[in-house]
């Protein structure tokens, strides 16, 4: 469904992608791991061009463009397609819940006011938030706005979700209630990619493990043969360092 | 000795030229939104000749004081003018070259606000509005300008408050507004009950400064979210 090819970046002098590429089938849940400094951000931003990237194919359903020269029409067409859940959840502090979500309904996507309030209300009452409505985000607590964030990313329909570390804003307490969320859509089948630090949420819940360092996909594979059978030394090593007690050759 | 019905008396023949000075501070305040408008768009735009051009516009208006610009242009548009297009301007009305030399001064400062507002809103609120699918104008004028708008308001208060107290240097080139009118009404009197006329002028000032302030005070709370 999703292919991106080849994708380099550099801020400067600093070379943060080097030639990435991965692809993702309809269902899949995409977990991008790695230390800070990586790419996994920069790699998953590109794909919606909120970085424009300087070189890369990204081919989406029939879509097929440089990631380079792509068109605004090109763009548009592939926001369309796509939502994105911030690390900083982003919610627009001058709308209250509900209107953060029928925004990218009713302006973005021209979706009648009746029936974004209302697309946008099961998509709140799902992430737990139905008595939240009328809450601007600051009247939110962390892991609420996040829900917010993501009932945002839901409503419009997308065929993918990028998840740019959705939970290390969070209090530790509340990490839990915006993962719950996210198990859920996988469980639905929802398409994602997920650049995150929760090891075990990306044992339990995805179904593909990127493992990526310096600008490079190191590894990839199934939970089960990154956490258990990593082949690359570099992969064993951050295993190591970030999953207490970590023991590869179980 | 200071004679209070004399004060009052000025407090009344001044208050009818109320009327320049606000057509003063209205089209200045115009100008200075649209022009601060521009040169902000330039400061913050990705055009470096345009930043440059923007930022050097903004340091020029900085460093010089409101008076002599406002003879500059007093004296120096006529000639302008005159070199570039052939065209006479030197019987225009005093009130012209007032506001188009407290426009030049005070867009300077408008740009530096709305560069200020514009980044306080933050990058994010941007990327999060293009990725619902808002373009980058409905982003601007759905999500960071009512943002912005709220965090610039009290500077825009001080703001308006000095582009009303700098009208009243448009005097010393002829133009008759309030403080025009008290030097008239000094004059008439061979320059007597100086404190007089100037304390009814300094009154109306001030009137003036605090329903602005008040209004700006009033205008914040009702905007301030969550």
């Amino acid at each position: 469904m999703l292919k991106i090819t080849d994708v380099h970046k550099a801020f400067g002098d600093n070379e943060v992608l080097k030639g990435v590429s991965i692809e993702v089938e309809k269902g899949d849940v995409v977990a991008v791991l790695g230390p800070s400094g990586s790419g996994k951000t920069t790699l998953l931003r590109s794909i919606n061009f909120l970085e424009r990237a300087d070189k890369g194919r990204l081919q989406f359903d029939d879509i097929d463009v440089d990631l380079k020269n792509a068109s605004k029409a090109d763009i548009k067409k592939i926001r369309k397609k796509t939502a994105f859940v911030f690390q900083n959840y982003n919610l627009f502090a001058n709308k209250t819940a509900l209107q953060n979500v029928t925004e990218g309904l009713i302006i973005g996507r021209k979706v009648p006011k009746a029936e974004a309030a209302e697309r946008a209300k099961k998509a709140l009452d799902k992430v737990g938030l139905s008595e939240r409505y009328d809450y601007y985000p600051g009247q939110l607590s962390g892991g609420q706005q996040q829900r917010v964030g993501i009932a945002r990313a839901i409503a419009v329909n997308p065929d993918i979700i990028l998840f740019d570390e959705p939970t290390s804003a969070l209090d530790p307490e509340l990490i839990g209630e915006v993962l719950n969320v996210m198990k859920e859509l996988a469980k639905e089948g929802t398409t994602m990619i997920v650049v995150t630090h929760e090891m075990q949420f990306a044992q339990d819940v995805t179904n593909k493990v990127i493992f990526m360092d310096g600008g490079k996909v190191v590894e990839e594979g199934t939970p089960k043969d990154i956490f258990t059978h990593p082949k690359e030394e570099r992969t064993k090593q951050f295993l190591r360092r970030v999953i207490p007690n970590y023991d590869y050759s179980i | 000795m200071f004679y209070i019905d004399i004060f009052f008396k000025h407090v009344w023949n001044i208050l009818p030229y109320l009327k320049t000075t606000f057509l003063v501070a209205a089209i200045t305040f115009l100008v200075s939104v649209l022009l601060g408008g521009l040169i902000a768009s330039g400061m913050l735009g990705k055009n470096k000749p345009g930043q440059m051009l923007a930022k050097a516009y903004v340091n020029l208006m900085r460093c010089v004081p409101p008076i002599v610009l406002l003879f500059i242009v007093y004296y120096g548009a006529p000639y302008l003018v005159s070199s570039l297009f052939h065209k006479d301007i030197n019987g225009l009305d005093a009130i012209y070259f007032a506001i188009i030399s407290l426009s030049l001064l005070h867009g300077a400062s408008f740009a530096e606000m709305m560069r200020g507002a514009y980044l306080a809103v933050g990058k994010g609120q941007e990327e999060a509005a293009l990725s619902i699918g808002l373009t980058k104008w409905q982003a601007f004028y759905r999500i960071i300008f009512p943002q912005a708008f709220v965090v610039a308001l009290p500077i825009l208060g001080n703001s308006i408050i000095g582009l009303l107290k700098d009208g009243a240097l448009a005097y010393s080139i002829g133009v008759v507004d309030i403080t025009g009118r008290a030097q008239y009404l000094i004059s008439m009197n061979l320059g007597g009950y100086v404190l007089e006329t100037y304390l009814a002028l300094a009154l109306i000032y001030w009137i003036l400064s605090s329903i602005t302030q008040k209004a700006f005070g009033a205008l914040e709370r009702r905007l301030q979210k969550g």
